[in-house]
């Protein structure tokens, strides 16, 4: 005999609401499924290949977050210093791949290298990676404000390098024609296919973030950043575990920087000014710190906000990047006001 | 300390920084051997540029120091200085080329006097008058004396060509206030403490306040050579009531919750951020001269020569840490201050309103740093990147002196100048960031206490 009870229609009913109510809590949901609709709309109404251009940035822009994530959220670090090793990466492809013309140094033919890019690309990321041991040596002994300021320190320091070694780095002039990627015969020329390319890319240090976060090592990277005196006191060197993830978040910034070295096949100072790592702050705060998806929201909601802006009316074209600086300036304060995990983050900091 | 003590904690970093310090000193030596007069030459420059740093390290130091985060804002403060006097004193530059005359920017700083003047008001009168008066009263009092100052401060800003004669009131009260409190403290030090005697020392000193404040004010409205002046005193109070409202309407707020140091260096990471792309939009991002130049008259002195500016500007360094240290350390509001920082909650237990003490402190921090950006501006130029830059500079002077120290700040100033400017010495001047950073670095691994640790 079935015991029919009053309530049963009842919850029936309430089956929405309690779909709502799951999600009431979830401001990551919410804020994903609008970024993502946004993304397409503006994607299908601008043509593929501005929705091309846009997933790149997304791309380069993707893998810079989840390599400032890994040290950022998930071990607690401040870095204001990591568009210096995008630069190195970026800098280290370039140089390798171009064939040198070096008209304004007159007849000082210095080095041609000519590598493919396939070649040069491991040799960016191992070399940043040797950079970063040095750079985190020193580093890894730091913590909070102080780890903000030597990375600051960082970030000006390879700027400095990048704009006066002109020798290598041709200074303000920049390195033009960088070569497409090719392997085996066929050439990455075409924008989807670079695109395909800058994915794969994306996926792979996706993966390993993913694998590190996941691991025993994560979870002591973790652990350090709740309490790194604990940490101490179980028997974990904290400062390695430090400039382990340093040195691995490092190497995947190189691995962006040699992708956007190829992508724009020019690569100059500019690109590598402290605002620009800022930004990168900003981003992977904004998207949720200690969460691999949330550092790709981050990114994807950055990347539309810098192609959006331009469509806003009213807004003089010359104050575009101005307006940029302001919006996220306002949306920091307003993150640390009201969620300083950021949007899908797991740690507040 | 015995040999065994030191081997015995066996610091590598000890023998290292021993030996950088013996290096570098070789250097020097080598380079004053090489050629003296060039030494002395890029001593005095070094000098020049590390009184700038020294400021901005001073008030770097005391508001790090009060509430141990870093405030970004600082930065943006330098550069709000050096272009306050831009918009201030635009109408004197020989071209006319630009006019950054701008209704709303003067209405907002409007707002901003306004409300800082209320919660001056309020901090220092609502408590006391709230029992003879009530709350009617004193509100409306106060809204409608707030509302005067805001429209005040307006005008000022309106009226940039008028300036001697806009802050004449400014002047007079500032200057009646001082010379009547330090008359006051003179008397009763040498006329005793006997009550009578009291009420006597303070109608004299109220009758010679009022006398000096008017002879001021009048002197300044008589003198319109005296308003590249003036625009310093404003540019410098603007900056530092922003400071004080940042502080005051902001940051309190993210203080409530804020678990980590982080949380308040990303939110003033932002009012950087917003402040200088605003400076970007308002007077464009190019390189500016400001309008007026001043002690550009060469001084040679043993081969080496330098501008008479540079010795005032040395002069303001050592003025500077000389009021600030009779502020910390001679006065109550200074040891107000400095029980907030050795412990901000037990000093609330105790009764002192830190929020108004901390308030007033940035404040003076960002007078400080507005100071600095004019001094900077004034000698070379300006750009909106200066803000960063120069909070940079007193950031690393602050740790290379000792962080928190009001002795480290004006010696890592001074050292970081000397360093910077040996350090380009031999190669070219763009590397003057790396070489200044480079110092920083080597300070934080291996003497992360600075020179003059505080105690």
């Amino acid at each position: 005999m079935r015991i029919t009870s009053p309530g049963d229609g009842v919850q029936l009913s309430r089956a929405p609401q309690f779909l709502l109510a799951s999600l009431r809590g979830r401001l990551e949901v919410w804020v994903a499924v609008l970024v993502i609709l946004t993304a397409a709309g503006f994607m299908l109404s601008r043509g593929v290949g501005f929705s091309i251009g846009l997933m790149t940035l997304f791309t380069l822009w993707g893998m810079l977050a989840i390599s400032l994530n890994l040290v950022l959220g998930y071990t607690g670090l401040l870095s204001v210093g990591h568009i210096g090793f995008y630069g190195i990466g970026a800098y280290t492809v370039a140089v390798l791949t171009t064939n040198p013309r070096r008209e304004f140094l007159g007849d000082e033919v210095i080095q041609i290298f000519a590598w493919p890019f396939f070649a040069a690309l491991p040799v960016a990321v191992l070399l940043t990676g040797v950079i970063a041991l040095f750079v985190g040596l020193v580093f890894s002994r730091f913590r909070d404000d102080l780890y903000v300021l030597a990375s600051f320190g960082f970030a000006i320091i390879s700027l400095n390098v990048f704009v006066n070694w002109q020798w290598v780095t041709r200074g303000p002039f920049g390195i033009h024609e960088i070569p497409k990627p090719a392997i085996g015969g066929f050439v990455f020329n075409d924008d989807l296919e670079f695109l395909a390319l800058a994915l794969f890319f994306l996926a792979v240090v996706a993966i390993i973030a993913w694998l590190i976060v996941t691991s025993s090592f994560g979870r002591v990277l973790k652990a350090v950043r709740e309490d790194e005196d604990a940490v101490e006191v179980f028997g974990y060197r904290a400062s390695h575990y430090k400039l382990a993830v340093w040195v691995i978040s490092a190497m995947m910034a190189a691995l962006a920087g040699a992708v956007f070295a190829s992508y724009t096949s020019f690569v100059d100072p500019h690109s590598f000014i402290l605002l620009e790592s800022i930004i990168l702050v900003a981003i992977v705060i904004l998207g949720g710190l200690a969460s691999i998806p949330g550092a790709l929201l981050g990114a994807l909601s950055f990347v539309l906000l810098e192609e959006g802006i331009r469509f806003i009316p009213l807004l003089p074209p010359e104050h575009v990047g101005q307006a940029r600086q302001i919006i996220l300036g306002v949306l920091l304060i307003l993150l640390m006001l009201f969620r300083p995990q950021g949007v899908a983050g797991r740690f507040k900091l | 300390m015995t040999w065994e003590s030191l081997t015995r904690r066996a610091r590598p970093g000890l023998v290292l920084a021993i030996a950088l310090s013996l290096a570098a000193v070789a250097y020097i030596a080598w380079k004053i051997g090489e050629s003296p007069s060039q030494a002395l030459q890029v001593t005095i420059n070094g000098l020049n540029v590390g009184a700038v740093y020294a400021l901005l390290a001073l008030g770097f130091t005391l508001v790090y120091s009060t509430v141990w985060f870093f405030d970004l804002y600082y930065g943006a403060a330098a550069a709000m200085g050096a272009y306050g006097v831009f918009y201030l004193r635009s109408g004197q530059a020989a071209d006319q080329a630009y006019d950054p005359g701008n209704s709303l920017l003067n209405i907002v700083f409007g707002v901003v006097i306004a409300g800082v003047a209320a919660w001056a008001l309020h901090t220092a009168f609502y408590e006391r008058f709230r029992p003879r008066y009530g709350r009617t009263l004193l509100r409306t009092v106060g809204a409608a004396l707030a509302a005067a100052a805001g429209l005040y401060g307006a005008l000022i800003l309106w009226l940039p060509d008028h300036l001697h004669l806009t802050t004449a009131p400014l002047v007079t009260a500032f200057s009646g206030v001082i010379v009547g409190l330090t008359a006051y403290w003179l008397l009763r030090r040498f006329r005793g403490e006997a009550a009578n005697r009291r009420t006597a020392a303070a109608r004299m000193s109220a009758v010679i306040g009022l006398a000096a404040g008017g002879a001021a004010g009048l002197f300044v409205a008589l003198r319109p050579e005296a308003s590249l002046y003036l625009s310093w005193v404003v540019s410098c109070l603007l900056a530092g009531c922003v400071g004080l409202a940042l502080y005051r309407g902001l940051y309190v707020l993210i203080l409530l919750r804020a678990r980590s140091t982080l949380i308040m260096l990303v939110a003033t990471l932002g009012v950087l951020l917003t402040v200088s792309a605003l400076i970007v939009i308002i007077f464009t991002s190019t390189t500016h001269a400001l309008p007026e130049s001043l002690g550009s008259q060469p001084i040679a002195v043993g081969g080496a020569t330098f501008k008479a500016f540079a010795v005032f500007t040395v002069g303001c360094a050592f003025t500077g840490f000389f009021l600030l240290w009779l502020l910390l350390y001679r006065t109550s509001l200074g040891k107000v201050i400095r029980a907030i920082g050795d412990d901000e909650q037990v000093a609330r237990v105790v009764g002192i309103n830190t929020t108004a003490v901390i308030a007033i402190v940035f404040f003076i921090g960002a007078v400080y740093a507005a100071f600095a950006g004019i001094l900077t501006g004034q000698d070379l130029a300006i750009q909106p990147r200066m803000g960063l830059e120069l909070l940079l500079k007193g950031w690393i002077a602050s740790v290379v002196g000792g962080i928190g120290g009001l002795y480290g700040a004006i010696v890592g100033g001074f050292l970081l100048g000397l360093v910077e400017q040996f350090g380009i010495w031999d190669i070219s001047g763009e590397w003057q960031d790396a070489v200044s950073l480079l110092l920083l670095v080597i300070f934080l691994a291996f003497w992360p206490k600075g020179i003059i640790p505080r105690t």
